[in-house]
């Protein structure tokens, strides 16, 4: 193994790094697919060759996007996602029926597979050929800052533990430690909540410095970040030092949920305050270069994204207004909030749309090259507000606490095809906007070298992410509601 | 075949043949296949087909399956077959085998056109796609000058007519100069590079040249540019727009010209600034009561905008430095306005002109009215009525059009400036363009002469780059027509005179004068400083002005016999 990881540094020949990347894939799937089929008691020869499959397929076709140990993580999640669809998809041909009760009822029961694959099929094996692909030599590889990793990634672990630690503490809620019973001493809690979080922090930087760029996918890797950790943390680790049997059955899913909405929460502080300190490192040390200078200054750009941003948030907010108000969101806004009629709400929202349009602008610009990525960043915005706004910031604002139970997420569900649709609308005018702007100025060769900055270069996990954020977030409430 | 088309119609291919899964995972299969294909269709075209390799491909169209469930199954479908939506989570969970069956829908469609693109990129080739470099049947429209309405005819002819014309601005500096905050520069109140603008970074589309045009052949359409240190060069147009603006008019005062500052440059206000310091400085070690009020006594000539703003602005800048100079009496400082008219400021109402001439005095300017400058010698100025000792003259009393123009064979009027009609295009020259102060604009609607302002200059080139759009697109064009919307004037420390014109009673206009004035002065020009980074440079020095006085670092080294004999040696 240690061969397969540290060899053929130099000149690896096309061929050859296939090779070892299928052979270091078929070693950790075996061993995950062993390790799954442990935990599961299910046949160890089914889970070896189940972990073999996985990890043929993973390093024929994604092994080459692992370029990072971050990449590789995504890419192995995602993939484990979609693994565990197809074996859903199986087993419902194997029954020969289509049935979406029979369906659900069997997804529901293959919860601990899904917790299985992602733990131990998905995570170790995208992360092995990760740091395999890290260390080898590609020109093309954005380069990587380890102390700016260190520092930045550090201080937004420091500083989002602190913030969200102190929230928390304030409600008496320890959603990252959530899995740990038996502690008593809230000093001890609020060490270890504070670790954990510091730990997500201080490897986030590490992991993901090469893939992030500004706010908005911070934001993103932030949220599928957690929904990792939600699963290796509470699910699986937790329980593990406690030297208790591993539970990944649907019921302590449910009883984790709002560990779950707290870790999403957590993840999304931690990318903003990641990407703040990141932001400034690359102002102060590298685009503070003259070779670096962006055409537009940094006031400029934020006066345009908020322009923008508003313009796409109103008519995200006009499009989706209806399927709010099929949700029943407008009412709930317009009478338990403000005691106004509907339409008065339907105003609201669309102000609160506009608004949240500007966040998007200032968040999300400079991330999408392409309309169809503009869409999907949408659909990830979408989500993060769904989590933020109704679940965590509206009951927050109206009756000044928290409600993260999945029975009260059940009752939002309906809301969330409202966010992802406004999320999507948002996004694409956005980028539209944008792009008609970059296009009218392209003769300027200052615009051109963005835009090619802008194209994010073959390999960067961005898809692997918006499959693992999007099917997670929305099939993980579905399944527990 | 256009991109987006052949790019669609890939997806409709995919989307059919990505869509096995859904027909077998969900109850309403026809419709959800349709859906599939106009999905398949809208995402492979907004999809660029080169970008991403197969992973790439499969897992962004899988995560696309996820919003795909919620539009098409959770709500379409059940609307279009009549059903009744499935809006709460129990009906929700109806929809989940769909769910699995979009996301394999996505993770096919991704697989399948990736290799439907691969196939048809090697049998048929790459897209066709735009080109990126502009086509050389591109009109060519020059525009000489890059003062306001320069800059303005670039943006807007920019914004007319986008990638289909080559245009180029020829201009002897590199930056706009934002003439309004001028005297703020010779007050040493903002610096220099706050009031210029770089002409290279702010027009995104226009090339730039820097130089000064020595002649024009009309006939062959050609702008011959001076050397200046390099081969001279030569510029074909289609169309050329003068907006080569003014020059001091001496009125054949020729020691006033050799000896007298002049005020129409950055680089004039500079040295302004720098020679009063240096007028303090000499005074200072000065043991002559006669000689230290020469140095001190600093006059200008021309009681308009220019003169009275600088006055001002000199006056407070010569008021803010002078405890710093321990050996000097106030009284032997002063600051003379020299008008040849009874009054100052003719372009503002007579009460304001008054109310201005009031503050300036209390402030300690002096004024002669009525008075015209007739010479200059080294440390004398020889006014119609009497002489000033003075080491410091600055004209402000007169303009002429830009001298090229009286080389050029172009129609001019009765100042010099290029005759133009009311489409602002010179008679006789149908591709031949003029504005602003080099131009004599007579207003389609008044049939009254336009002043020579930037917010005239910009609405004429803003006519221009229309009737240039239109004549290209064979269109009409308009006649140029514009009310002035009023007129502002700096007297003193925050003290200023405004009268703005009611819109919609262009007789009439409203008049502040004082603090408000002032607070108005500054906001208007503010917003009109192009830039956000000069907007902010300007708001910071303003603001640190109220807390800490003006400095008096001398930025340009003054010779003795420069700075003795106010300009001799200074001009070429």
């Amino acid at each position: 193994m240690a061969q397969l990881l540290a060899g053929d540094l130099n000149k690896t020949p096309a061929s050859r790094r296939v090779w070892n990347d299928v052979g270091l894939g078929l070693l950790f799937g075996i061993a995950g697919g062993l390790l799954q089929a442990a935990v599961l008691h299910s046949s160890l020869l089914s889970g070896s060759l189940l972990g073999a499959g996985f990890g043929l397929i993973f390093g024929l076709v994604f092994s080459k996007q692992s370029s990072s140990a971050g990449a590789g993580l995504f890419w192995g999640l995602s993939s484990a996602l979609l693994f565990w669809f197809l074996a859903l998809t199986a087993s419902m041909l194997k029954l020969g029926t289509h049935d979406s009760n029979v369906m659900l009822n069997d997804a529901r029961g293959r919860f601990p597979e899904l917790a299985a694959y992602l733990v131990c099929l998905g995570a170790p094996v995208g992360l092995a050929l990760g740091i395999r692909g890290g260390v080898l030599p590609d020109s093309s590889r954005r380069p990587f800052h380890r102390s700016r990793a260190i520092v930045a990634g550090g201080l937004a672990g420091a500083v989002s533990g602190l913030i969200f630690g102190h929230w928390m503490w304030q409600g008496g809620f320890f959603p990252l430690i959530a899995g740990l019973g038996g502690i008593h001493s809230q000093f001890i809690r609020v060490i270890l909540q504070f670790s954990v979080a510091f730990l997500i922090g201080a490897t986030f930087g590490l992991l993901f410095q090469r893939d992030v760029r500004g706010y908005g996918s911070c934001m993103g890797w932030g949220l599928g970040y957690t929904f990792f950790c939600w699963f290796a943390g509470p699910l699986t680790l937790f329980p593990l030092l406690q030297r208790m049997p591993l539970n990944w059955s649907m019921d302590a899913a449910t009883g984790l949920f709002g560990a779950l909405v707290g870790y999403i929460l957590y993840g999304l502080i931690l990318g903003i305050i990641y990407a703040t300190f990141d932001r400034a490192w690359i102002r102060l040390f590298i685009e503070s270069d003259p070779l670096n200078r962006e055409p537009d200054g940094p006031g400029f750009r934020l006066f345009r994204s908020l322009q923008w941003g508003a313009l796409a948030g109103f008519a995200g907010g006009l499009v989706s207004g209806p399927f709010m108000f099929a949700a029943h969101v407008l009412s709930s806004v317009a009478g338990v909030a403000t005691q106004l009629s509907t339409s008065s709400g339907l105003l609201v929202h669309l102000l609160v749309s506009t608004f949240i349009g500007m966040s998007y602008g200032v968040l999300f610009r400079d991330e999408a090259s392409n309309l169809a990525m503009a869409g999907s960043w949408g659909w990830v915005f979408g989500l993060i507000w769904w989590y933020v706004g109704p679940l965590t910031l509206l009951p927050l604002i109206l009756t000044g606490e928290i409600d993260w139970r999945i029975s009260a997420a059940s009752i939002l569900l309906p809301s969330l095809l409202g966010h992802l649709i406004y999320g999507a609308c948002t996004g694409s005018l956005f980028y539209i906007l944008e792009r008609a702007y970059t296009t009218k100025h392209m003769l300027d060769p200052r615009m051109s070298a963005r835009e090619l900055r802008r194209l994010r270069p073959v390999g960067t996990p961005a898809p692997a992410l918006w499959f693992f954020a999007l099917g997670t977030g929305v099939i993980i409430p579905l399944l527990l509601a | 075949m256009n991109r987006f088309v052949r790019r669609a119609l890939l997806g409709a291919l995919s989307g059919s043949a990505a869509a096995t899964p859904l027909l077998f995972l969900s109850t309403s299969g026809r419709l959800e296949f349709v859906v599939a294909i106009a999905a398949g269709s809208m995402y492979a075209a907004c999809v660029p087909p080169a970008r991403g390799s197969y992973a790439d491909s499969i897992t962004a169209a899988a995560s696309l399956g996820i919003p795909l469930w919620g539009i098409a199954s959770v709500i379409l479908l059940p609307v279009l077959s009549g059903n009744r939506m499935a809006w709460d989570a129990v009906g929700m969970q109806t929809h989940f085998a769909p769910l699995v069956g979009w996301i394999l829908f996505g993770a096919s469609l991704g697989a399948i056109l990736k290799t439907l693109s691969e196939i048809v990129t090697i049998r048929f080739g790459p897209e066709t796609l735009p080109a990126l470099t502009p086509s050389t049947n591109l009109s060519r429209i020059v525009i000489l000058g890059g003062g306001f309405g320069g800059m303005k005819a670039a943006e807007c002819l920019e914004e007319e007519l986008g990638s289909s014309a080559f245009i180029t601005l020829v201009s002897d500096t590199n930056a706009l100069l934002f003439t309004p905050m001028l005297a703020e520069v010779a007050g040493s109140s903002l610096e220099p590079s706050h009031i210029s603008v770089p002409l290279r970074s702010s027009l995104h589309r226009t090339h730039f040249v820097r130089g000064r045009v020595s002649s024009v052949d009309f006939g062959r359409k050609l702008i011959l540019l001076d050397g200046a240190g390099t081969e001279a060069r030569e510029l074909e147009y289609d169309h050329v727009i003068f907006a080569l603006g003014a020059v001091s008019n001496y009125l054949g005062l020729k020691n006033v010209e050799r000896l007298a500052f002049d005020f129409k440059t950055l680089l004039d206000a500079i040295r302004i600034r720098n020679h009063v310091i240096e007028m303090f400085e000499r005074a200072d070690r000065e043991p002559d009561p006669a000689i230290r009020r020469q140095l001190l006594t600093f006059v200008i000539a021309g009681g308009g905008f220019a003169g009275v703003e600088l006055a001002g602005a000199l006056n407070d800048f010569a008021h803010g430095i002078f405890p710093d100079y321990r050996n000097l009496n106030i009284e032997e400082l002063c600051v003379t306005l020299v008008h040849s008219r009874d009054r100052i400021l003719p372009e503002l109402s007579e009460t304001l002109a008054a109310y201005a001439l009031e503050k300036m005095k209390e402030r300690g300017v002096a004024f002669r009215l009525g008075t015209r400058l007739v010479d200059a010698q080294p440390g004398l100025v020889f006014l119609s009525d009497g002489q000033i000792s003075a080491e410091t003259l600055v004209w402000t009393a007169g303009t002429a059009p830009n001298p090229l123009i009286k080389c050029l064979d172009l129609p001019t009027n009765s100042r010099g400036a290029i005759t133009v009609d009311s489409t602002l295009a010179v008679p006789g020259h149908l591709t031949v363009w003029a504005l602003g102060d080099c131009a004599g604009v007579i207003d389609s609607e008044t049939n009254k002469p336009c002043p020579p302002t930037a917010q005239f200059a910009l609405r004429e080139a803003a006519t221009i780059a229309r009737n240039i759009c239109a004549t290209l697109k064979g269109k009409p064009t308009n006649n140029f027509h514009f009310r002035s919307l009023g007129a502002l004037c700096v007297v003193g420390h925050q003290t200023a005179c405004a009268e703005l014109t009611l819109p919609f009673a262009p007789t009439r206009s409203l008049r502040f004068s004082g603090l408000l004035a002032w607070l108005i002065w500054r906001g208007i020009y503010v917003s009109k400083l192009p830039g956000l980074e000069r907007k902010i440079r300007v708001l910071i020095a303003w603001t640190l002005e109220l807390f800490f006085p003006r400095d008096i670092i001398q930025t340009i080294e003054l010779g003795e016999k420069d700075a003795y004999g106010a300009a001799v040696g200074r001009r070429p």
